[in-house]
């Protein structure tokens, strides 16, 4: 029962357009999110990790251009699994408007950006509830946002309901996005760098908590963060993007403990994790990012890559089954060479 | 909250004080002798002009002057003109009821189209109403009031017979209708410029809006694209284009100088003309100070206006 897919993308591509000017920002991203676990998606700043989140679940604005084969999501809320091809619905129809809060929500990236100034903080939570429970009384719903704030930690909670955003600090906004996020019971949350306005220990209560909700419900969950050590702990499969395509994926261990694109090696050399070699220096990726805008042929990694050779520069790279759901695109993986 | 309103209203007082004794001193220093305006060219003699002069309490300091003046205001006594002899109250005070219906009609034709349209642009960007309307705006924030008067002039009244050139109640009117092709074009003249600057704040305002991180939010929880564009997309474009609105008023009553100058309407504004010209004070001086306070209220109605749709500023009081 465990590998329950609930969300499949399938070469999911998207094409923002700036003065007239297209850019490819996500390219082929495949992944699969399986019910009751949790995606990690990590890469540097910049490679994509919002615009593809965006793009799945289509909150965007007109100048991106989002192609599929397929995004497949997998409602299993009551009875029967039902499907939806989100590539195939409108952006803001009725049926995607349906899913978005009760089926899946996001915790957007920027939480001191993300609540309107205008509206007080219960009334912003309440929101997406009265939406999607017609009949449901105010009250009601306001007792349950009290609930939520209690549930996410927050001091005063009776009192910071009735405020207003700017009295509030970036840690509370924060918890206060993750609750308009949970408020509805999603199925699948999609959290955006969720706890990098907060403290560690409020961090790792946040991270407890969203697990705890993840056991008991069997909710799933997309992490997109920066923070390997949140990794570690929190996922069971991980997927690396650079430069708009993921470059490789699988379950955590095979990851963590067998890299096997330049790539992941250099970001796991870079960044300290919890619990691995403490004692190993720390060793930044030689090079850096590339504009988005330049790329043409290749591995896009290729100019950083200590490994690339003339084949890396052509075509397409494709993508190789390395072992059982470790996929890796990389040449060397397909001549067999590995580290 | 009171408090607050207490602290405004205190200062808009001062402010009052403060300028219409600078207006006082600025008047009496012209060098146009308005009393050669009341004597006209035939009668003027160094000794009648002393003697009306002497009559007509001028002689006195400039200070006290301007105390006596603030005695005859705040007793209602708003006094004669200098220049014409005419009473004030009738001359001057009277003729708001005038200008003030060309003007508040222009602004609530201005504020429900150009808000409305504005809206619109934002919601179908690039659509055909979108660029009609900035084509409107585009023509109406370049081209002034009296410019659009005498186009309207020329092609409604001379080329299609239409609607009148001049005067405000027509003879032999009874009815609001009757009266209502004299207002058609005095107040088409003055909206159409304010229509096309608040067509274009509200659009750019609201597309500022949309794209910020909330509205964002506001759609993942799914709620129609309606609810997001009134609760959160204009809602929060409410504070500025109220700000803009309000100031445009004071705006609306100076196009409406030149206006009425135009179609003969009889407002202030053609008083105004006149006095200047005979720089006869205490009409100007009248004039000047009801224009102050009324932007001094402007002024107060933004902040309060701005207090209640935002409560950043409300709660920081
Ligand atoms: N609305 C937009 N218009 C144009 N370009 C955009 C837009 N949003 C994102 N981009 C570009 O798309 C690329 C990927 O952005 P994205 O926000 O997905 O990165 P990210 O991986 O989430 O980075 P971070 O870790 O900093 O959040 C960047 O190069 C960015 O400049
Ligand atoms: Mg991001």
């Amino acid at each position: 029962m465990s590998d329950e897919i609930i969300l499949d993308v399938k070469n999911l591509s998207t094409v923002i357009t700036t003065d007239r000017v297209p850019v490819r920002i996500v390219k082929d991203v495949s992944f699969q999110l399986r019910r009751g676990r949790t995606l990690a998606i990590v890469g540097e700043s910049g490679c994509g990790k919002s615009v593809t989140m965006q793009s799945v679940v289509k909150l965007v604005s007109r100048n991106y251009h989002i192609t599929a084969d397929h995004v497949l999501y997998r409602s299993f809320r009551s009875g029967a699994p039902k499907e939806y091809r989100l590539d195939k619905l409108a952006p803001y129809g009725r049926v995607m408007r349906s899913l978005r809060g009760p089926e899946i929500s996001m915790v957007f990236q920027d939480p001191m950006m993300s609540l309107n100034p205008v509206y007080k903080i219960g009334d912003q939570v309440i929101e997406g509830l009265l939406q999607h429970n017609p009949g449901m009384k105010k009250r009601e719903a306001w007792a349950r946002a009290l609930e939520m704030l209690k549930k996410l930690g927050i001091p005063a909670a009776e009192q910071r309901i009735n405020e207003y955003p700017h009295q509030m600090s970036g840690g509370m906004k924060q918890r206060i996005v993750i609750a308009i996020a949970m408020i509805c019971d999603p199925q699948i949350i999609i959290a955006d760098e969720p706890t990098t306005a907060l403290d560690v220990t409020i961090q790792s209560q946040i991270m407890e908590l969203m697990k705890q909700l993840q056991t008991e419900d069997r909710k799933s969950i997309i992490l997109i963060t920066h923070n390997m050590g949140l990794v570690a702990e929190m996922a069971d499969d991980v997927a690396v993007m650079y430069m708009g395509r993921v470059v490789e994926a699988g379950p955590i261990q095979a990851i963590f403990e067998n890299p096997l694109h330049p790539y992941t090696q250099g970001l796991l050399k870079s960044v300290p994790v919890l619990g691995m070699a403490r004692d190993k220096p720390l060793i930044a990726i030689p090079g850096s990012t590339p504009n988005p805008a330049d790329l043409t042929e290749g591995c896009e990694f290729a100019g950083r890559c200590p490994y690339c050779e003339a084949a890396c520069l052509r075509g397409v790279i494709p993508s190789f089954e390395a072992e059982p759901g470790h996929q890796v695109r990389c040449l060397r993986s397909a001549h067999g060479e590995v580290n | 909250m009171a408090k607050y309103v207490a602290k405004r209203l205190l200062l808009t007082l001062v402010m009052i004080i403060i300028i219409s004794f600078a207006i006082f001193v600025a008047l009496n220093n012209t060098g146009v002798d308005p009393i050669s305006f009341k004597l006209g060219l035939d009668n003027y003699t160094p000794e009648a002009a002393a003697e009306l002069r002497e009559k007509l309490g001028l002689n006195a300091p400039l200070v006290v002057r301007y105390l006596r003046w603030w005695k005859d205001m705040l007793s209602g006594n708003f006094g004669y003109s200098i220049a014409h002899g005419y009473s004030i109250r009738s001359g001057l005070i009277a003729k708001w009821p005038a200008t003030l219906e060309i003007s508040l009609t222009a602004m609530i034709v201005s504020t429900v189209i150009g808000i409305g349209i504005g809206m619109l642009s934002a919601i179908w960007q690039n659509s055909i109403v979108d660029y009609l309307g900035r084509m409107i705006a585009a023509i109406g924030n370049s081209v002034p009031e009296y410019f659009f008067a005498l186009i309207l002039i020329q092609l409604f009244s001379v080329r299609l017979q239409l609607l009148p050139t001049s005067g405000r109640v027509p003879a032999g009117a009874v009815t609001f209708w009757d009266r209502l092709p004299n207002l058609i074009l005095p107040v088409a003249a003055l909206a159409i410029p304010m229509c096309g600057n608040l067509m274009r704040y509200t659009r750019n305002t609201m597309l500022d809006v949309a794209n910020q991180e909330y509205v964002k939010l506001a759609r993942s929880k799914g709620i129609p694209e309606w609810k997001v564009y009134i609760k959160h997309v204009f809602r929060n474009s409410m504070r500025p284009v109220v700000t803009v609105l309000l100031f445009r008023m004071t705006l609306l009553l100076g196009g409406s100088v030149a206006v009425e100058t135009i179609f003969s309407w009889p407002g202030v504004g053609q008083v105004l003309t006149q006095a200047i010209t005979a720089s006869d004070y205490s009409v100007v001086m009248l004039y000047t100070l009801m224009m102050a306070v009324l932007m001094l209220t402007i002024s107060f109605l933004v902040d309060l206006f701005a207090a209640l749709l935002d409560p950043r500023v409300r709660l920081d009081k």
